[in-house]
């Protein structure tokens, strides 16, 4: 299998201002396979959006080394191909985008590359075909909802026709709607157009169907696997502070109570079967 | 302090082609001491209302009582009303601006023109409240973590001894850890000072756990009230209005249509627990 990212020892810090040393992420090693869907975890300070944006040159390790698509990120040659290779998409949707006119904020990218224009318009509306948002081309993005403007923004990324996207928490300020939108979007472009997917979210119900899930904690990788594996970790997840689905914490606690429950209970659909087979 | 809305509508930009129509014909009650949720999906008229509560908008037409006192009547004084109703916005931390926390919080109080002294008093208060060390009270609000500024935000309407707490989504963009947090301060908080709190939040997992009442609100109309068992008995209804239930409520409904001894109206994982192990021993018996 190729690997898009890997990441050897990866350990970096930030300079605070009275010289202490602040450890963000502590020897990380990770290798992520091109076309997966993978989701990383954690709480707030955890080093998971430190993480991300080591995958796009955001910023260089402090110690080890991080290569996307076999370029090394520390390597300033390879600035635009990293860049190009590995989109990152942001938290605030309203922080992204740069234009008035929708069609222009995804042509954005494409034009910095120096793309002809015959092409940009090709890819600006492939883009915006792939997330839904094609008729929306001429509006000003002020009058679309918080997950449309998401759409678009991911749209910009799109343009650029990255191999590997990276999402850190695209939906945490919006609403239940916007983040279906938002993650049916990112789904499909993981499934139908093979670009690999990195979701950093705190939403365990957005990486219930991942191919892998990170948990991160205090800079460092605590659990990885697929969702299964992962999720029947109830305890230690809330001793993280993190939480699970409300079922998978039900057959945890039955568990407690001595019944034979499967841990890696995660949907209604499962629970159900379970206990009605 | 009771709260009696009566046949509010409001229209954005009355008068022009852009007219909107938020509220539509709204009427509900609130009595002393209730913790009442807020439902509705983006756009549905939940911000437009909460902002009526306190004077920030002034309705089309119909009338808000705050304890019996008609706020949209042209003689009352906006300052009374805020005096008694807090309002904590969404992101209320893009709201700090003072040099220190203590200043922050003391912001609202001095406002009210109260003395030096129960300024002091009240801003200590709301910081103890809200846990937040009185050793910080003259660090900056921009040095601390977000979680952190999100209490100072609320501590600043704390401070103000508002009878009436309005949190519009006062946990959004929080991780799990924070949104529990906040949520059992605001729990601990109602149960302490007996205060009405209206929660405005898209978790029905939140609201379902700590709402005596929730307001379902839909396209500037009210869709639903009720109690939460009540309200989560509508599944379809909500469903339909791009909201749902929490998920033991919707593992509930399944359960029962199979078969097993359960209502279609749980709203915690306890409560689901204990159905759950008498039916599996049940089977076992049998």
């Amino acid at each position: 299998m190729e690997h898009i990212i890997t990441t050897q020892n990866l350990s970096f810090e930030y300079h605070a201002e009275e010289q202490t040393r602040h450890l963000v992420l502590k020897d990380i090693n990770l290798q992520f396979e091109k076309g997966q869907f993978i989701g990383i975890i954690g709480h707030n300070g955890s080093g998971k959006s430190t993480l991300a944006k080591h995958f796009n040159a955001l910023l260089l390790p402090t110690e080890g080394k991080v290569h996307v698509k076999g370029m090394d990120t520390q390597d300033t040659n390879h600035l635009w191909d990293i860049r190009q290779t590995a989109g990152l998409v942001f938290q605030n949707p309203d922080n992204q985008i740069v234009a008035t006119i929708v069609e222009e904020d995804v042509a954005f990218g494409p034009e910095n590359l120096g793309i002809p224009p015959d092409e940009i318009r090709e890819r600006v509306e492939y883009a915006l075909k792939a997330v839904g948002m094609w008729e929306y081309k001429d509006y000003p993005p002020h009058m679309l909802s918080g997950g449309q403007k998401q759409r678009v923004a991911i749209a910009g990324i799109i343009a650029m026709k990255p191999e590997c996207i990276i999402l850190d928490e695209p939906t945490a300020m919006l609403d239940p709607i916007g983040r279906k939108e938002v993650i049916s979007t990112i789904k499909k472009l993981n499934k139908e157009d093979g670009i690999t997917v990195i979701l950093i979210t705190h939403f365990m119900e957005e990486v219930v169907d991942a191919d892998r899930v990170i948990v991160m904690d205090n800079g460092k990788v605590v659990l990885d696997g697929t969702p299964k594996e992962v999720f029947k970790e109830v305890a230690l997840l809330k001793k993280i502070g993190l939480s699970v689905p409300q079922v998978t914490e039900l057959a945890y606690q039955l568990k407690r109570e001595g019944f034979d429950v499967p841990l890696d209970i995660l949907t209604v659909e499962e629970m159900v079967e379970f206990l009605c087979r | 302090m009771p709260i009696k809305v009566e046949n509010l509508s409001f229209v954005y930009n009355e008068g022009t082609p852009y007219a909107t129509v938020a509220l539509n014909n709204v009427t509900f009650e609130i009595q002393d001491e209730e913790f009442v949720g807020i439902i509705g999906h983006t756009g549905s008229g939940k911000s437009t209302l909460i902002q009526h509560l306190n004077g920030l908008l002034k309705p089309t037409s119909g009338k808000i009582y705050i304890n019996g006192v008609d706020i949209t009547d042209k003689k009352v004084s906006l300052k009374d009303i805020r005096k008694e109703v807090g309002l904590v916005f969404q992101y209320p931390e893009y709201q700090l601006f003072e040099e220190t926390i203590f200043k922050d919080i003391a912001f609202g109080p001095t406002n009210l023109g109260l003395s030096e002294e129960e300024i002091e008093k009240r801003v200590y208060e709301a910081m103890d409240i809200v846990g937040i060390s009185r050793e910080l009270a003259d660090k900056s609000p921009f040095e601390v973590s977000g979680g952190q500024k999100r209490r100072i935000a609320i501590a600043g309407i704390l401070a103000m001894k508002p009878r009436i707490l309005i949190l519009d989504e006062p946990t959004a963009g929080l991780d799990p850890k924070g949104r529990e947090e906040i949520l059992n301060k605001i729990k601990e908080i109602h149960d302490k000072y007996k205060m009405i709190t209206i929660l405005v939040s898209h978790s029905m997992e939140d609201i379902a756990r700590f709402a005596d009442k929730i307001i379902v609100m839909n396209k500037g109309r009210i869709e639903i009230i009720g109690t939460p068992r009540e309200v989560f008995r509508e599944a379809e209804k909500l469903e339909k209005m791009g909201l749902g239930v929490p998920q033991i409520t919707s593992l509930a409904r399944e359960l029962q249509k199979k078969g097993v001894t359960i209502p279609e109206d749980i709203l915690t994982i306890e409560e689901a627990k204990e159905y759950i192990i008498r039916y599996l021993r049940g089977t076992k018996n049998v």
